[in-house]
């Protein structure tokens, strides 16, 4: 057994025994999960510690693969490279830290734990797999608790409408990706649902152009809501706003990457001629996400709004790097991923923190936290710092990064973008510090207690990962930008292949897809 | 130990201080300040001796790789040369002063350990700022840079204006860093690299490497300057910035942080320089128009920090007008003699402060030449020194800058000397009222001197202060701008009378202007109680008095349009795109509710329904 899959069984193993456990026992049910999600996140240190870029067998570790329906080609099959290694250990990461800052459920606990292990190990299953087949399974088998997390144990007046609002997008996206995911199978005619093997056919044979104009669109718009890509992210500053702190953690930190790793792992490799023909329309949305949902940031009242249109604010760095198409925005932007997994998480978690003390996050009835919780207070500086893009922190590097690699082909994107990223993104985090931090301390917090040594955990554990990628960025980029390179130059290899190929164009386009996906019907 | 080992424990001791008050040391105070003096006075040494060991060698570089993805290549390192090393001392030496002078300033201060951990992240960034060899490592330092200022000025958060303060201070060092980063991006995307011995070379192999970008590039980075010097029009946020306390402002706004903009110019210089390039044409003139504007609203201000604040402003003018006029030596050189004594200034009007209990306005203060006399004393050579009387150090360097724009741009040379006049005019009315003429308040008349703490790193500042400018600095500056040149040796007395010989026009008018500032002050204010100048003048005092009205403008230029901007986004997210999702939600819904009274479950109506389609089929079939 490979030890990715055990990192994924562990989760999921926990919740079927957890139903076992009974109810009563509230305590031990915590103790249980919070003993599951440490070991996989040990498991997942021990992952990331193995792996060696180098000694990587098609480009992939800790490969396992487990034939299940063959005649369609589905298989289980999980490895890591560079790009999902530093997903699935910020994954584990966050998974971890999300489990401590659930102590605030105080009914149907162990419906809750069940719920967050399954989501765990959806996850972390989601970004392990190798197969579309079980990529796309992974990620409903986290989306569904999502759902029911947000509706059962969820907060504020909005709850149900956010709920509905959640719901219906992230289906609809969900769906979206899916019918691209099958076509693209269809189309592919390698009958497999084997990324590997389906990357390296279409590698030798492309899909024909007018496939990938019809495909593309369905995997970037489908992905693209998952990730609330401008303008379909409403559902996410109010989903996360209502949503109980574990699972606004593990959602918007890594469940979310999900569509930006399909894009990148399926759509811009295996279509690059459609690719190239939308990059610039996924850059102009990512300005979107980065400008228009910044300025919004900037008027929300409510901390957790502000901070989840701040976290739609930060994919636009992660589209506007996956279209620069160029290695160093590429692994900018899966720098970014995993930097804002870990940032996102650290701020729902202190929101969360303070919800279930103050019993609300409205800026304005704050002030002068920072005296009287001394930790909260500077982690939540730090984090808001650390989101306003302060070198030393991971996100830094990130968007340094994407800023410089997509410079060639947006210049002009980039000029905004670094605008939205410097200063549109102080005046939101700072104001936010402002507002809850400075000022005179209004009597009524002043009993406020700071966090004890194990509320403090979580939090030194993200605040010590994002420190650790932004003093050192070369421990994830070397990775990253080793296994990002066969994607970047498959992307880039649409035009080049067009006039190599200019005789064979004229083919019946989709006279050959039809046969080539009617003999597998067939059989 | 080799020599490389020396940079990189310069750079890293204050942030290791940093962390270990931060972590392990909140509650003793003794041994933070102690980590924190420490970690810079040994800096101080090592800079020391490096400056020992490199001379007369080829500049020292170490680095190790911090990021290298495709054509990106980054790395944390330390170039150490004559320019870093002059820097080094500066920020080392006189910072070190400050940090012992902080330990009596704020001796009894609930946040004493936050300070120095503070103190020396600040520390830790400056150093990496002068130590770096490439333009991003410059950037990530400029931006910690500005983080701990904004945690220092922000020291007592809990006072609104200064949490307030804080943050307009960071926005506007934001702003700058914008142009700053697309400037490098420009400079790397078009030259390939961001290492400055590269740049250097590929700029004097091909001078036109840049091309039509060469104006763009040089102003972009010029940009960082203006938000971390406060140049116009960025030059609003500085005086707000006095809301830390004295010693920060001391360190930060007289001696180091704004001094870096200054630096960066001097460090890329070469790409500023460039054939075809317009960008210092418009450096010179920004510096001389921040430096004339800065001085006029010195003039009417009552605030002892702030008249400092807005002195530094216009010092700051000089050197990027020097700049510009190609005489990056000259503004090194005024950078490190004004270092001396505006931290000098600083800490002498905290000394002042802190026994007056708080109190900045000199209208308030007076008669305190026999009350405090190390801190009369003192503050007096640092106002000399201010005023650029002979043989003072700002002479020296003053005429420097006077000498370069006599020789290329006469109006901006008649521009410096006017600001030279306006100096000594308001630096000797603060002198005046503040600490000459009858005690003005209680707390003046029962002043007494600040404890040795403090006043031993003002009498060792007003050495520097005084006699820097013939010490050979200008040389050391000289050979390191224009290696070609330099070479003659002079003796200590040449030294002295030097800008005599050099450029007498430059010297006599600075001296006239002393002259003309100093007397129009002391006819003025020689005894006076209250300030008459407002009568004479009227509406100009208003204006300067309210700093021409640059802040209202800022406020609302910047703060109002991008609030309407987010506010008009704001209403557009919510009742626009989220209407929307509303209008699919209720349209779904509506469809729902029509559907559900076809179903009411009664068998009539089905049945009647049923016949009823039975017979519409029926006529339409045979219809």
């Amino acid at each position: 057994m490979s030890l990715l899959t055990a990192i994924i069984l562990v989760p999921l193993l926990t919740a079927l025994g957890l139903v076992f456990v009974p109810r009563n026992l509230r305590f031990g049910v915590r103790l249980i999960a919070l003993a599951s999600s440490a070991l996989t996140l040990l498991l997942a240190l021990v992952l990331f510690a193995g792996y060696d870029s180098a000694a990587a067998v098609d480009g992939f570790k800790f490969v396992q693969q487990i034939p299940w329906v063959e005649s369609l080609g589905i298989s289980y099959h999980v490895g890591v490279d560079g790009i999902n290694l530093g997903l699935v250990v910020m994954g584990a990461i966050v998974a971890f830290a999300a489990a401590c800052c659930s102590w605030e459920i105080n009914r149907y606990e162990k419906e809750f734990y069940i719920l967050l292990m399954v989501m765990t190990g959806g996850i972390l299953g989601a970004f392990a797999s190798l197969d579309l087949f079980f990529f796309y399974f992974f990620h409903e088998l986290a989306l569904v608790p999502t759902f029911i997390m947000i509706g059962v144990w969820g907060r504020g007046e909005r709850k149900n409408y956010a709920t509905f609002q959640i719901t219906l997008y992230l289906s609809v996206g969900a769906l979206l990706a899916l019918a691209g995911l099958i076509a693209l199978y269809l189309q592919s005619g390698a009958n497999t649902f084997n990324i590997v093997q389906l990357t390296a056919h279409l590698k030798d044979q492309p899909l024909p152009a007018k496939a990938q104009q019809f495909i593309f669109p369905l995997l970037l718009f489908g992905f693209g809501i998952l990730v609330s890509l401008w303008p379909f992210h409403t559902w996410a500053p109010l989903g996360y706003g209502s949503a109980p702190t574990a699972t606004a953690m593990l959602h918007a930190g890594v469940l979310k990457k999900f569509g930006l790793y399909g894009l990148l792992r399926v759509a811009l490799p295996l279509m690059p001629e459609a690719a190239q023909q939308w990059v610039a329309i996924i850059a102009a949305l990512a300005l979107g996400n980065i400008l228009y949902c910044g300025l919004v940031a900037i008027r929300q009242r409510d901390l957790n709004l502000l901070i989840g249109n701040s976290s739609v604010a930060h994919m636009g760095f992660c589209f506007l790097g996956l279209a620069s198409l160029s290695l160093i925005g590429v692994s900018g932007a899966v720098l970014v991923m995993v930097a804002h997994g870990l940032l996102a998480a650290l701020t729902f978690g202190l929101s969360g923190y303070l919800h279930a003390h103050a019993g609300t996050l409205q800026m304005d009835q704050f002030g002068g936290l920072l005296r009287r919780m001394p930790f909260i207070g500077a982690a939540m500086v730090m984090a808001m710092l650390a989101g306003c893009g302060l070198p030393g922190f991971a996100n830094f590097a990130g968007e340094v990064m994407v800023l410089f690699g997509a410079w060639k082909s947006f210049s002009w994107v980039v000029v905004f973008a670094a605008w939205g990223a410097l200063v549109i993104g102080a005046v939101y985090m700072l104001r936010a510090v402002r507002n809850l931090l400075h000022g005179p301390l209004p009597e009524k917090w002043a009993a406020l207690p700071d966090a004890n040594l194990w509320r403090k955990l979580p939090f030194a554990l993200l605040l010590g990962a994002l420190l650790v990628l932004g003093f050192w960025p070369r421990l994830l980029t070397e990775k990253i930008s080793a296994s990002a390179s066969g994607i970047v130059e498959m992307s880039n290899a649409g035009p080049e292949r067009l006039l190599l190929k200019k005789p064979l164009r004229p083919l019946p386009v989709r006279s050959t897809a039809k046969t080539a996906s009617q003999p597998k019907a067939a059989e | 130990m080799t020599l490389e080992a020396l940079p990189w424990l310069i750079l890293f001791l204050p942030l290791l201080a940093a962390v270990a008050i931060t972590l392990f040391f909140q509650k003793d105070e003794e041994r933070s300040a102690n980590f924190s003096i420490g970690a810079v006075w040994i800096g101080f040494a090592l800079s020391a001796a490096l400056l020992f060991f490199t001379a007369g060698k080829a500049p020292l570089e170490t680095a190790v790789n911090w990021l290298d993805v495709g054509g990106l290549k980054a790395d944390i390192g330390l170039r150490v040369d004559s320019l870093s090393l002059l820097m080094l001392l500066v920020v080392t030496g006189v910072g070190g002063l400050i940090h012992i002078y902080s330990r009596g300033y704020m001796h009894g201060d609930a946040g004493f350990s936050r300070f120095f951990a503070s103190l020396s992240l600040f520390t830790f960034s400056m150093l990496g700022i002068v130590l770096a060899n490439n333009l991003l490592m410059m950037f990530i330092f400029w931006e910690l840079v500005g983080v701990s200022s904004y945690l220092l000025i922000g020291f007592w958060f809990e006072k609104p204006s200064a949490a307030d303060a804080a943050k307009k201070a960071f926005l506007t060092n934001r702003i700058g860093d914008f142009g700053f980063l697309l400037g490098i991006i420009l400079v790397w995307a078009t030259l390939g690299s961001l290492h400055f011995g590269e740049l250097e070379t590929a700029l004097k192999n091909n001078p036109q490497a840049l091309g039509a970008l060469a104006t763009t590039a040089g102003l972009l980075l010029f940009c960082g300057a203006v938000g971390k010097s406060a140049q116009f029009p960025r030059h609003v946020g500085l005086p707000d910035a006095m809301e830390g306390p004295t010693p920060v402002s001391a360190l930060i706004h007289a001696a180091t942080m704004v001094a870096a903009g200054v630096f960066m110019l001097c460090r890329i210089f070469f790409i500023l320089n460039v054939p075809g390039s317009m960008a210092l044409e418009v450096i010179a003139w920004i510096g001389g128009f921040t430096a004339l504007l800065a001085a006029l609203m010195a003039v009417q201000q009552n605030d002892i920090k702030r008249i400092l604040a807005y002195s530094t402003l216009s010092q700051l003018g000089y050197m990027v007008m020097a700049i510009g006029l190609t005489a990056p030596g000259a503004a090194m050189f005024h950078l490190t003699t004004h270092a001396f004594f505006k931290a000098l200034l600083f800490l002498g009007a905290g000394s002042v402060i802190h026994t007056l209990h708080h109190e900045q306005d000199i209208w308030r203060m007076g008669g305190l030449k026999t009350k405090l006399p190390v801190t009369y004393l003192t503050f007096l050579i640092g106002t000399l020194a201010l005023c650029g009387v002979w043989p003072l150090s700002g002479f020296y360097s003053k005429d420097s800058i006077l000498a370069a724009a006599a020789e290329h741009n006469i109006a901006l040379f008649i521009l410096g000397v006017t600001v030279a006049a306006l100096t000594t005019f308001y630096m000797a009315r603060l002198f005046l009222v503040a600490f000459l003429g009858p005690a003005k308040s209680d707390a003046a008349e029962h002043a007494h001197e600040s404890p040795s703490v403090m006043t031993v790193p003002l009498r060792l500042l007003a050495v520097p202060s005084a006699i820097a400018g013939f010490f050979g600095l200008e040389a050391f500056l000289e050979k390191f701008f224009h290696p070609a040149e330099a070479g003659h040796a002079t003796s200590f007395l040449e030294t002295i009378f030097a800008p005599f010989n050099h450029s007498p026009l430059a010297a006599f008018f600075g001296l006239f202007a002393v002259l003309l500032g100093g007397s129009c002050a002391f006819s003025l204010y020689w005894n006076a109680t209250r300030d008459v100048l407002p009568e004479k003048i009227g509406l100009l005092s208003r204006a300067m008095r309210n700093r021409f009205y640059f802040d209202e403008l800022y406020e609302w230029f910047i703060a109002r349009i991008q609030e309407a901007l987010a506010t008009f986004t704001d209403a557009f997210d919510r009742w626009i795109v989220m209407g929307l999702v509303r209008l699919t939600h209720g349209s779904v819904e509506l469809t729902g509710r029509a559907l559900r009274l076809l179903q009411t479950g009664n068998l009539q109506t089905y049945t009647f329904l049923f016949a009823a389609g039975v017979v519409a089929l029926l006529y339409f079939v045979l219809h």
